[in-house]
């Protein structure tokens, strides 16, 4: 019924009131000072000098690069963890305890601890990120693990596999789209997670960037760090999801 | 490839402790080339019988002997077909088939892929070979791993009612195929199922099971020639008999 319509345009149209709303109560009606709501011609400014002068493409790529490393980091620990806990139960429920207790902690309650342990600058930041990332990631691989489909596995079996090649080549591959749905989690709060660092234990990164800039009334930076990172969650949520797209059969 | 089943019992625990005994005392000796269908009404224990002449379930006690061996565990040599579609969904029809000539090393992989595309011509398949199995029909999935357990070689081919997703029309044809291929490389076949006319059509000899507890009801020989016609007085005879002997409630 719906679905006739062409729907390319569509999602564009609310961003372009919500523009055109920002616009006329900030520039038009004067309702806000700037400090407490750039308008958009703010932040277009803005984003225009923290292009200029670099601050914004090195910051972004520090916050990407803290990313990637505490993501890289759990994804190293957490899937073949994943692995193992799914595949030997009494394993599994060995580690049931801590992984729940540990799993709700937010990873942020973590920053005094990486304050202490390792000071200020990128290394607090990725432990938080690993923090964040970790367990979604194990979560999603044990329980990928543990839904490979047990007829797959016996006729694995009969057909002679050994124990090895059955979680090689039949565990592992039918537990893949779990894991990139774990990884697509992990990323998302590991986003959140370096803003957060980098408010509180960092002297650099977009979270550092929105909070000095803030700091000197410059809000129209901190809009434009913080349009930035919703871009780069989009860019990832899409990566992810054509990879999923891939991998699911 | 032999297999003997003796005094084989199998009981599980269920959730109220109670212990549940699904087979009984089997005894059966199955002949190299034979092939048997084991029929019942549903809660006989066919299915478990075939389980643990796979190696898949171990029984309670009594014993499995494979060629001569105590089976404990599935192996290469008893190539199981399931009820449920079992094709690794990751791989392609061509990878499929030659899945378990990977797994026991047999042949380099020029040899086994002229030797899968020999196979799935055989069943008209070979158009498919770089197809997922997501894209076949139910018949075409069986028909693939029916040909991944045949080029396994696997000298005997369990087959746990393999067709009975299917319609008339392509059960009746995988049956015949059935028939075409043991001719060829005479595996021993044991084939469940709860349908009489696929069980007359198919088999050497019929196990009929009873259950509470599982147990051997009847052994029918099914000496009629083949090809069989299921319109033949003998046919529709043993059919009666077979249908006779099984729960009326079924």
């Amino acid at each position: 019924m719906l679905d006739d319509y062409d729907n390319k345009f569509i999602p564009w149209v609310l961003p372009i009131i919500i523009i055109i709303i920002w616009y006329l109560i900030t520039c038009v009606l004067n309702l806000f000072s700037a400090y407490i709501l750039p308008s958009p011609v703010d932040v277009v400014n803005s984003a225009w000098i923290v292009i200029q002068n670099g601050k914004l493409l090195t910051n972004t790529v520090n916050t990407l690069f803290k990313v990637f490393a505490g993501l890289l980091l759990a994804s190293v620990l957490a899937i073949p963890a994943g692995i193992l806990l799914g595949w030997y139960k009494p394993l599994e429920e060995l580690c049931s305890f801590v992984i729940s207790i540990l799993r709700p902690i937010p990873p942020v309650a973590w920053i005094p601890f990486s304050i202490l342990w390792f000071g200020i600058g990128t290394i607090p930041a990725v432990f938080i990120i690993f923090m964040g990332c970790v367990f979604p990631i194990l979560v999603y691989t044990i329980d990928g693990v543990k839904r490979t489909d047990k007829v797959l596995v016996e006729s694995a079996q009969t057909l002679g596999a050994d124990d090895w090649n059955v979680l090689k080549r039949v565990v592992l591959p039918s537990a893949l789209p779990y894991v990139v749905s774990g990884l697509k989690v992990g990323i998302g709060i590991a986003l959140m997670c370096t803003i957060s660092a980098e408010m509180i234990g960092s002297s650099s990164g977009l979270g550092y960037m929105i909070l000095t800039a803030t700091n000197l009334f410059d809000t129209g930076t901190t809009v434009v760090g913080m349009l930035v990172i919703g871009i780069i969650g989009l860019i990832f949520d899409y990566v992810f999801t054509k990879a999923q797209d891939r991998i699911f059969w | 490839m032999s297999i003997e089943v003796n005094n084989a019992s199998k009981s599980f625990k269920s959730n109220n402790k109670d212990v549940l005994t699904v087979l009984k005392d089997i005894n059966l000796k199955i002949d190299d080339g034979e092939l048997i269908c084991l029929v019942g009404p549903s809660g006989c224990g066919k299915t478990t019988l075939l389980r643990l002449i796979a190696g898949l379930e171990n029984p309670t006690s009594g014993e499995v002997i494979a060629n001569g061996e105590i089976v404990k565990r599935p192996s290469g040599d008893r190539a199981v077909i399931f009820q449920q579609y079992s094709l690794f969904p990751w791989l392609t029809v061509l990878q499929n088939v030659t899945f378990g000539l990977e797994m026991t090393g047999k042949g380099s992989d020029d040899e086994n892929i002229k030797a899968a595309e020999k196979y799935l011509e055989s069943v008209g398949l070979v158009e498919f070979k770089d197809s997922y199995p997501h894209e076949l029909s139910g018949g075409m999935k069986q028909r693939v791993a029916i040909i991944r357990s045949l080029l396994n070689n696997s000298p005997i081919l369990l087959m746990d009612e393999p067709f009975s997703a299917l319609d008339m029309q392509n059960r009746h044809k995988l049956q015949e195929q059935i028939i075409e291929f043991r001719e060829k490389l005479n595996n021993t076949i044991v084939f469940v199922t709860h349908d009489v006319d696929e069980a007359v059509f198919l088999a050497d000899r019929i196990v009929v099971l009873d259950r509470n507890p599982g147990r051997i009801a009847k052994i029918v020989n099914v000496d009629i020639e083949r090809p069989r016609k299921r319109d033949s007085k003998e046919f529709l005879d043993i059919q009666d008999s077979i249908v006779e002997c099984l729960d009326v409630d079924e």
